[in-house]
Order: C-alpha cells, then structure tokens, then sequence
C-alpha cells in the first residue's frame, strides 16, 4: 500500500489540530515512516565522550538499522552498519565496549575497527585469492557529524549538511545540554520498551498540559524538591471544576508551579519538524536544578535574548529529546507501530563538583527512567492511547491538538520563529505536521520549504 | 565441603540452619507485605541509613564482564536512599499514582537464598527472586534476579541495610518499574 500526497494531507490538519488515528497503528505508515524519515533524517546516535579512547564503540540504532559508532585511532569517529558484508550476521554483539577488531562469528570474515575487511578464512585456499577485500568493508553510514560532542547519522549521503538540518532550533536545542560545561555522558544508558507508537512518546515531550494530573502524585511534596523556582510566586490554580475521579471527588491537585495561569510558555518552530516547547525562564513552570550556567556571558551570547528566554523540551526531529531539569537526551526509537524503546542518555559536567554529580545522578534516576517517579506513569497513557486506536469505532475519532489552535502568532526573531502563550498544543501540532511533509518524499530542498513556520497556527 | 561440615559440631550446624531459617522467614514476610501492598510496614524494614540500588546491565563480551553492570555513582534503574523509597512510597498513597490504579497484581517469589558472610552484627545475604506482575488485562511482566543484601542485625529479626538488585536484563522488558523488588 503507497499513500499519494493528497492522502497524507488528509492525515494531519493544521487548521483544525486533528490528526488521523491510523497514524499509530497502520503497518503501511510504519514502512514508510521507515523509508521516508528513518532512513533520510539525521538521528542521534551518541555523545563522543561514550566513545572516548581508540576501539571504544557503542551500538546505535538507526530506523531498522543497527549501527557501530566507533572511535578511531586517529581520534575521528566513524559510524557503520553492525551487518557482515558476506551473509549479513552482526559482526558485534555487544551493546557497548572496546574492540580491537570485530570478528564475524559465522563464517569468520574479519573486520578493523574502521570497518575494512582484513581477513576472511580461506581467502587463498577457498577463493583462490579471488575477492576483492577493499570492496566487502563493513558499510560505512551515509554521513556521520559532530555537533559540539552530539554525533548523528544518516543514511542519505544527499542530506544537507548537519548544523544546516539543525537549524537554529535544533541547535538551540543541544546548546542547552552543551554549554553548560564541559559534558560527559554518566556510563549507564537507561533502555526500556514501552507498548506505544513513536509518535505518542514524541509528541507527549512537549506535553505541558499532562504533568499536573499525570504526575500529580510524583508533585506531591516529599515525593520530589520542590520544583517551583519561584516558591513565593502566586500560583492561582487552574480551573478543575466538573473534574472528578472514579470515586466523584473532586481532583485535588497539589500547589505547585507546573500548574496555574502564570505557566508563560514559548513554543519554538524550526524547519525540518524541529521544535521546542515549555516554559519561559521567568515562568512558573521553569525548574532548572543547577541554571548557574544561563548566567555565563557565553551562554548569553551563544544563545541570543530569544533563545535566553526559552526553557522548554527540544525535539530534534524525529526522535531525540533534550531535557532541560537536568540535561539528559532521550530517544524514542520505533520498534514497531506499536513498540518503542525508551533510551536515556545522561549528561554531567566533567568540572562538577563530586557532590553536585552525585545529586545530578541521583535526580536522574530518580526522575525520569522506567523506575523515575514521573515517567513511571507515562507509560500507560501511551499503551493506552496506542491501543484504543485500533478498533474501528475508535480510529475514527481525531486525536485532537487544538488547543490555542488559531491564536498562536508566530514571531520571527533573532533567527528563531516562536509562539508565545499559556499552556498549549503547538510544538505536538507542528511535530505533526512536519511529519506529514516528510511522509511525502519531497526532495530536500521542497521539505525545508514546506517545515518553513509561517504566520500564524 | 564435607569434611568442613564433619568438622564443625552438630550444634554449630544447627546454629546456622536456626539462622537460615530467621533470615528465610524474614524475607516471606517481606515478600507478603509487598504483595499485600502495605508499603509503609515494608518501609520499616530499611535502616535509615539504606541503599537501594538496581544497576543497569548491558550485553558486553566475556572479556567485559567486570563492567556489565553499572557501579554507584553511575546511572541505575533504582538509586536511592531510604527518603527516596519513602517518597515513593507516599507517592503510591497519595489515590493519584495512576501507574499503579488500578493497582498491579504481583507475587514475589524468593528463593535460593544464602548467607555469604556473618560478621556477628551484620549478614550478606544473596536471594533469588522471581517478581511476577500483571496490569489490566494483559500485560504481563517477569523479573528475574538476584539481590544482595546486607541484614543488620534487630531485636530478634533485621533490617535492610544495603539492597542490590540484579535483573536478568538489559533492554527492560516492560514499561515501567513501579514496584518493589
Ligand atoms: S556471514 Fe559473516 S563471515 Fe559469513
Ligand atoms: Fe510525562
């Protein structure tokens, strides 16, 4: 089954803030989802300081695609698909560690950490000396780049350059993991699967509507430090009336930043689907535990008065999460329509304080993760979500993103274009709608212009 | 083996069986309050000064082993003190923890357990557990593992002074870790 543009546009509708539920669950949409983003776009796939000395590799996941980034001996990183060149087997099984050469265990045919073919079995007595060595290396990723430590991958050697696919918004995105230090990857990268469409799990990072009543009890004091910045600030609740548990009381949701009319957001749109989402730095609802490095001059000049202001969730298009509590990367890697694998990346400043590490660590796992007091509620929101759309009845109705829908002036400055309001539904909206572009297989040059935020949403 | 157990006396052997009993039924009780939901009674059984910690693995080679898993100081599923574990335990109570509301069914199942070492004060204990969950109508979660415990010794029982918890996991199977181990 092929979809022709006409279809897809029926899929997402910017207008109205509806999208089709057969996005979560349709295995056609999926495959090409496959084609069409996986295999075009650039996507995280480590941090140099996880690969730090010669033969360190990490095994990275692109689409379907299991990729070896590996740290060479002359300092440099190269990134190749983990598939044997003679009958396919993975030539690494292991998720991380050090080589000095990967060896495939089927036949034995032997590869350098640089990915050429060195050696295969019998290459005079069997083959007769017969195969071409230089032409079975392990294949290399289309183009792999470094931004500021962040290494990404793709798989179309067409692709425009990385900073220019970041945009500024993809690079505001990472800046603020990157200049708060000088940053290492903590060992230990968190993995679970959660029973959810991708797009759920993307679309739920710039979801500020949620933590009030999905993470009412992790809010709860002595659950969590306090996250309201401002503890004096006057937070009026928003109104819950008509909102009632199963029992028919009421919902009593404890006092708290992330609620409340003073929750200032600003939405940032990028070309590509880029965005990020959240609170302002003066807002309510912005909680920071170590912000000391927003006062370096460099972030100032590095980030401009816009980007200042701005202390919401990045998504990198399509799946790559900067958090902005601590920094923290997570990636939301499709399995299947409706599988996902969670992973979290977390990052410390080298020049920490060993206390201030310790913490930072601590918070992470506290927080976020399959056992983080916050994120252990997601999950089932999500597998729900994905699964009610499967019944017939069910996939008819419209997700629904409309909240703000036809308010949100876009303003255009300092090179980021931005909506600024309370609490709403653009950053998932554009997410989607980004995502409706890319599904068409336009050339990279007619996608740019089409993820090119205009006036209004 | 055996010639060590002929050389020490009947008494002492039946010291050591006493203990592994206490320190078996220690744990039943445990497992049953957690299986009970009555988190504020499993709680108690921590020292204030406890460790609770469950490492992430990764599938590394054989000549890798010693860094399989993840040391304190480095990221972890589970890391946290006894103020975090009574956060998550008021968390849990609070009737808004939607991940456990409906609650999840489960059935800790310990065996295998072994006192290592004995210093007179405080026991090392290795245990084997099997935590079998459900949720809703079909999801269905195993966790397999090991702990390693340090038992401070109580009038007349113990409490956890360290806990860590080892699956036989790397990629976690499930979509949360909401319950106890
Ligand atoms: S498949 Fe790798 S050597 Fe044959
Ligand atoms: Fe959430």
């Amino acid at each position: 089954m092929s979809f022709d543009t006409r279809q897809i546009d029926d899929l997402v509708s910017l207008e109205r803030g509806e999208v089709d539920r057969r996005i979560y669950t349709d295995p056609a949409i999926f495959e090409l989802e496959m084609e069409r983003i996986f295999a075009r776009s650039w996507l995280f796939l480590c941090h140099e300081s996880q690969i730090a000395e010669p033969g360190d590799f990490f095994q990275a996941v692109m689409g379907r695609d299991n990729v070896l980034v590996v740290r060479q001996k002359d300092g440099s990183i190269k990134a190749m698909l983990n598939t044997c060149a003679h009958r396919g087997n993975a030539v690494c099984r292991a998720e991380e560690g050090n080589a000095k050469s990967f060896l495939c265990t089927y036949h034995g045919w032997s590869y350098g950490i640089d990915g050429r073919l060195n050696g295969v079995p019998g290459h005079n007595t069997f083959y007769k000396g017969n195969l071409d060595k230089s032409r079975h290396g392990l294949a290399p990723v289309a183009q792999v780049a470094n931004y500021r430590g962040f290494i990404f991958g793709t798989h179309d050697a067409a692709a425009p350059p990385l900073e220019e696919f970041l945009g500024a918004t993809g690079r505001l995105g990472l800046d603020t993991i990157a200049l708060r230090g000088d940053m290492e990857v903590v060992p230990g990268i968190q993995k679970f699967v959660i029973e959810c469409n991708w797009k759920i799990a993307v679309d739920n990072l710039f979801d500020w509507y949620h933590p009030q009543i999905t993470h009412a009890s992790a809010f709860q004091p002595s659950v969590l430090p306090s996250t309201n910045r401002l503890e004096n600030a006057p937070v009026e609740k928003i109104d819950l009336s008509g909102v009632n548990m199963q029992s028919g009381a009421g919902l009593d949701l404890p006092g708290n930043g992330i609620i409340g009319t003073k929750f200032d957001q600003v939405v940032v749109l990028g070309e590509y689907g880029h965005a990020i989402g959240g609170p302002t730095t003066s807002s309510t609802g912005y909680f920071e535990f170590d912000p000391s490095w927003r006062e370096n001059p460099r972030t100032k000049t590095a980030l401009g008065p816009v980007g200042c202001k701005v202390g919401g969730h990045p998504n990198i298009f399509p799946t790559t999460w900067a958090t902005v509590t601590q920094p923290q990367i997570s990636l939301r890697i499709p399995r299947d329509p409706t599988h996902t694998e969670i992973w979290w990346f977390t990052f410390v400043d080298r020049n920490m304080p060993r206390e201030m590490r310790d913490f930072m660590v601590t918070m992470a796992c506290r927080i976020f993760g399959p056992a983080g007091v916050l994120e252990q509620d997601d999950g089932e929101n999500w597998a729900q979500a994905t699964a009610q759309t499967r019944g017939i009845a069910s996939r008819r109705i419209k997700h629904l993103l409309n909240m703000g829908i036809g308010r949100g002036k876009i303003i255009k400055e300092g090179g980021l274009a931005r909506i600024e309001s309370l609490t709403s539904e653009y950053g998932q909206l554009w997410t989607y709608y980004s995502w409706a572009q890319w599904m068409k297989g336009l050339s990279w040059e007619e996608l740019k212009q089409a993820t090119t935020p205009g006036d209004c949403i | 083996m055996s010639n060590h157990s002929q050389m020490i006396s009947r008494d002492e052997r039946i010291a050591a069986m006493l203990l592994h009993y206490e320190v078996e039924r220690f744990y039943y009780d445990e497992a049953a309050l957690l299986d009970a939901h009555r988190y504020d009674e499993w709680l108690a059984l921590f020292t204030d000064d406890a460790h609770y910690f469950m490492p992430i693995r990764r599938t590394r080679t054989q000549r890798e082993m010693d860094k399989e898993f993840t040391k304190p100081g480095e990221m972890a599923f589970f890391n946290d003190d006894k103020i975090l574990l009574a956060g998550r335990v008021a968390k849990l109570k609070t009737g808004r923890s939607w991940a456990e509301d409906p609650p999840s069914r489960t059935r800790h199942l310990i065996t295998n357990v072994r006192i290592v070492k004995d210093d007179g004060r405080t026991l090392e204990v290795e245990s084997n557990f099997h935590v079998y969950r459900t949720r809703l109508n079909s999801e269905e979660t195993s966790w397999i593992g090991l702990r390693r415990d340090l038992l401070r010794r109580t009038d007349g029982s113990f409490q956890i002074a360290d806990r860590k918890i080892y699956l036989e996991q790397t990629v976690l199977l499930s979509r949360n870790l909401s319950n106890f181990f």
